[in-house]
């Protein structure tokens, strides 16, 4: 099982002949994914490491069917590729571009919801269902094929806490980065959902961060809704107020984005806390998962 | 970006939101060519201008005179006065709250009100927030009709419809036109002859500047000239290259490859008794330039005594990286010590580049964070 992304599933890369697309591209091949076709405009009618590239995804869906795009466009254009993929019925888009201004982000999300296309990201490391496909730029070695869910905002981080996972022998159903923010269509409240929902996955790791207020939602779900345990990790309790740490996500404005706040309320909805990534370890020890 | 209240102002006289008649002086010589009373506003990127003392009134030309002068040798919130808004008095009957925002949560624009405007909105919003009106308004659907008639009788100003809806459709337009984030008018005035935004906040989205670069160039010219900020010196560099640079009061430099995994080892930093002197993260996509940019940035703070360089790549390729720190070695002596912590994409490439020059890498990065605080303790 695993969520969102499996064995079977048929990837599209946008940008593919492109520095970061290509080289990305080839480690996917090398994981496995099923890479069907690429689109590059203007470079239709070549392949690389094998791939067929197209220069519109329409031209490529006549021949081959795809169930997720990923995107390595630059932020210039990348609203209009993510519109492309939307146009094309696309189920899932992955859009790991940074940089794309709120205001087209808001436009892609408001379209790709009318049109029924769930987005992760902008600003995502993609996902990663170990052992079956990976649609992201995750290194290869910290993933193991396992039980337990990650969700993150920040890439880096989810990878460090994956290298402790697989060290320690705890494998991962599926790991997804949901990107930095400030907007997002699939959100860590989602994420959960979806993990309580899916056989493989026997425990979750919540991965967040000072700034907005999203784990304030997903403490909610948690308390409401989730039977299996939670271990959450909340980054930046040492962050001075009112700055911007990095992430857009990431400002500390009022009460609530604090991360003491967003520990208080994973506590209360009856979340594990972990301080570290080893202590997450340890909790799934104490456990049993 | 935040502009000042000038640059804001020139926005709305250009899309012809009401504003008081008003002339920006950068001297006390400028005081001969004003016209009395005046209110003199300090110009400076920052809220609480009036609590904060940065805003006088004039009546007369002798008033006017120690007034600018002492605006203009202020410091506001750190920020030096180098240019003063002196502006038409106007006669205020009330004060209202217009803004324009995106709202996250909903992942739409947001049309904000309220008829208690004035310096203490944010104490409104937190203590009273059913005074504050919300309405989205869907780019597909525009701004109906509807919600210009509820305001205009929320805000006892509907003998002003004309007035209130040009000016919220206008600033409408300067949100979509700039690419804002906010567009705000605190205090709207209402007065005798109509509604006045005697103040404009404008929050320009950074991630669109190539969209405007007229625009983000001027305001960039303006501000540097205008309102140049009490920075340090690795600040003023960060600025210059777009490095995410938050300066903190320790000892450990920090240079990150990902905003949650800085923060991580912020948190992990201060748990084993270290002090962070600064967050500095490359973003998921780092090279060798941003690298040599980095690590001149955070080196030019003084009070750094030990670097740590953690890395974990993704999309960022440790042999492009690992080249960075060569490269600046190569170019210059770093007299602190330095710990690297480096795994992920590329890393066998990336740490063979870094033996090479005699650094050798930690691939945890607990340990990587215990040498490098011990390397305070031991200086």
């Amino acid at each position: 099982m695993a969520i969102l992304i499996d064995e079977h599933t048929r990837v599209l890369i946008q940008g593919i002949t492109g520095k970061v697309g290509s080289f990305q591209a080839k480690i996917m091949l090398e994981y496995g994914t099923s890479i069907v076709a690429g689109v590059t405009p203007g470079k239709g009618g070549t392949t690389l490491h094998g791939v067929p590239v197209y220069d519109f995804i329409e031209d490529a869906s006549r021949n081959h069917e795809v169930d997720v795009v990923l995107c390595f466009v630059p932020a210039r254009f990348a609203k209009d590729a993510a519109i492309e993929a939307i146009d094309n019925d696309i189920k899932l888009l992955v859009l790991t571009t940074a940089g794309i201004s709120d205001q087209e982000t808001l436009s892609i999300l408001n379209y790709a919801f009318t049109k029924g296309t769930r987005v992760l990201g902008p600003d995502t490391p993609g996902l990663v269902s170990p052992g079956k496909c990976k649609v992201g730029v995750h290194p290869n070695r910290v993933l193991k094929e396992g039980s337990v869910g990650v969700v993150s905002k920040s890439g880096a981080l989810s990878y460090e806490v994956c290298k402790q996972l697989t060290e320690n022998g705890y494998g991962q159903s599926t790991i997804i980065g949901i990107g930095g923010g400030p907007l997002w269509d699939i959100t860590q409240r989602d994420t959960l959902e979806m993990f309580e929902n899916d056989p493989q996955t026997k425990a979750i790791v919540l991965l967040g961060e000072v700034g907005g207020t999203m784990e304030h939602e997903a403490a909610a779900f948690i308390e409401t809704s989730m039977s299996k345990p939670v271990i959450s990790l909340i980054v930046g309790r040492s962050a001075p107020k009112g700055a911007q740490m990095g992430h857009a996500g990431a400002i500390i404005e009022g009460e609530r984005e604090t991360a003491g706040s967003k520990i208080d309320a994973l506590i209360k909805a009856g979340s594990h806390v972990a301080k570290n990534p080893a202590e997450i370890v340890a909790y799934l020890r104490k456990l049993g998962v | 970006m935040r502009l000042l209240e000038f640059q804001a102002k020139r926005i709305f006289s250009e899309y012809e939101i009401p504003i008081p008649k008003s002339v920006l002086i950068t001297s006390v010589a400028d005081v001969a060519g004003l016209a009395f009373p005046t209110i003199l506003k300090a110009q400076a990127t920052v809220g609480g201008r009036g609590k904060a003392g940065a805003i006088k009134v004039a009546e007369s030309a002798s008033e006017a005179t120690p007034a600018v002068e002492e605006l203009l040798s202020t410091t506001v919130k750190g920020h030096r006065v180098q240019a003063v808004l002196a502006e038409e008095k106007v006669v205020v009957e009330r004060e209202l709250y217009l803004a324009v925002l995106i709202d996250k949560v909903a992942k739409l624009p947001m049309l904000m009100a309220s008829s208690a405007g004035g310096v203490d909105i944010e104490m409104v919003g937190r203590d009273s927030p059913e005074k504050i009106i919300k309405k989205h308004v869907h780019p597909s659907v525009g701004l109906p009709r509807y919600v210009l008639q509820y305001l205009a009788t929320q805000l006892s100003v509907k003998e002003r419809m004309a007035d209130l809806t040009n000016i919220v459709e206008k600033m409408f337009t300067v949100f979509y036109g700039c690419n804002a984030s906010l567009v705000e008018i605190n205090p709207l005035a209402v007065t005798p002859n109509g509604l006045v935004a005697l103040d404009a906040k404008i929050l320009l989205d950074d991630k669109a500047a190539y969209r405007h670069p007229e625009l983000f160039d001027q305001i960039k010219e303006e501000q540097n000239r205008l309102a140049k900020s009490e920075k340090s010196r690795a600040q003023q560099l960060a600025e210059e290259y777009g490095v995410t640079y938050v300066p903190l009061e320790g000892e450990v430099a920090l240079i990150s490859d990902g905003a949650g995994t800085g923060m991580l080892a912020l948190d992990l930093i201060r748990d084993v008794g270290g002090r962070a002197a600064n967050f500095c993260e490359l973003g998921g996509l780092a090279g060798t330039e941003s690298m040599q940019q980095a690590l001149e940035v955070v080196l030019a703070n003084p009070k750094a005594k030990v670097l740590l360089i953690s890395l974990i790549g993704g999309l960022t390729r440790m042999d492009e990286v690992a080249e960075g720190i060569v490269n600046y070695l190569k170019e210059h002596r770093v007299t602190i010590p330095l710990t690297v912590r480096m795994c992920g994409t590329q890393e066998e490439v990336g740490r063979a580049k870094l033996r090479e020059v005699g650094i050798e890498t930690y691939d945890d990065l607990p340990t990587a964070i215990l040498a490098a605080v011990s390397g305070v303790a031991a200086d």
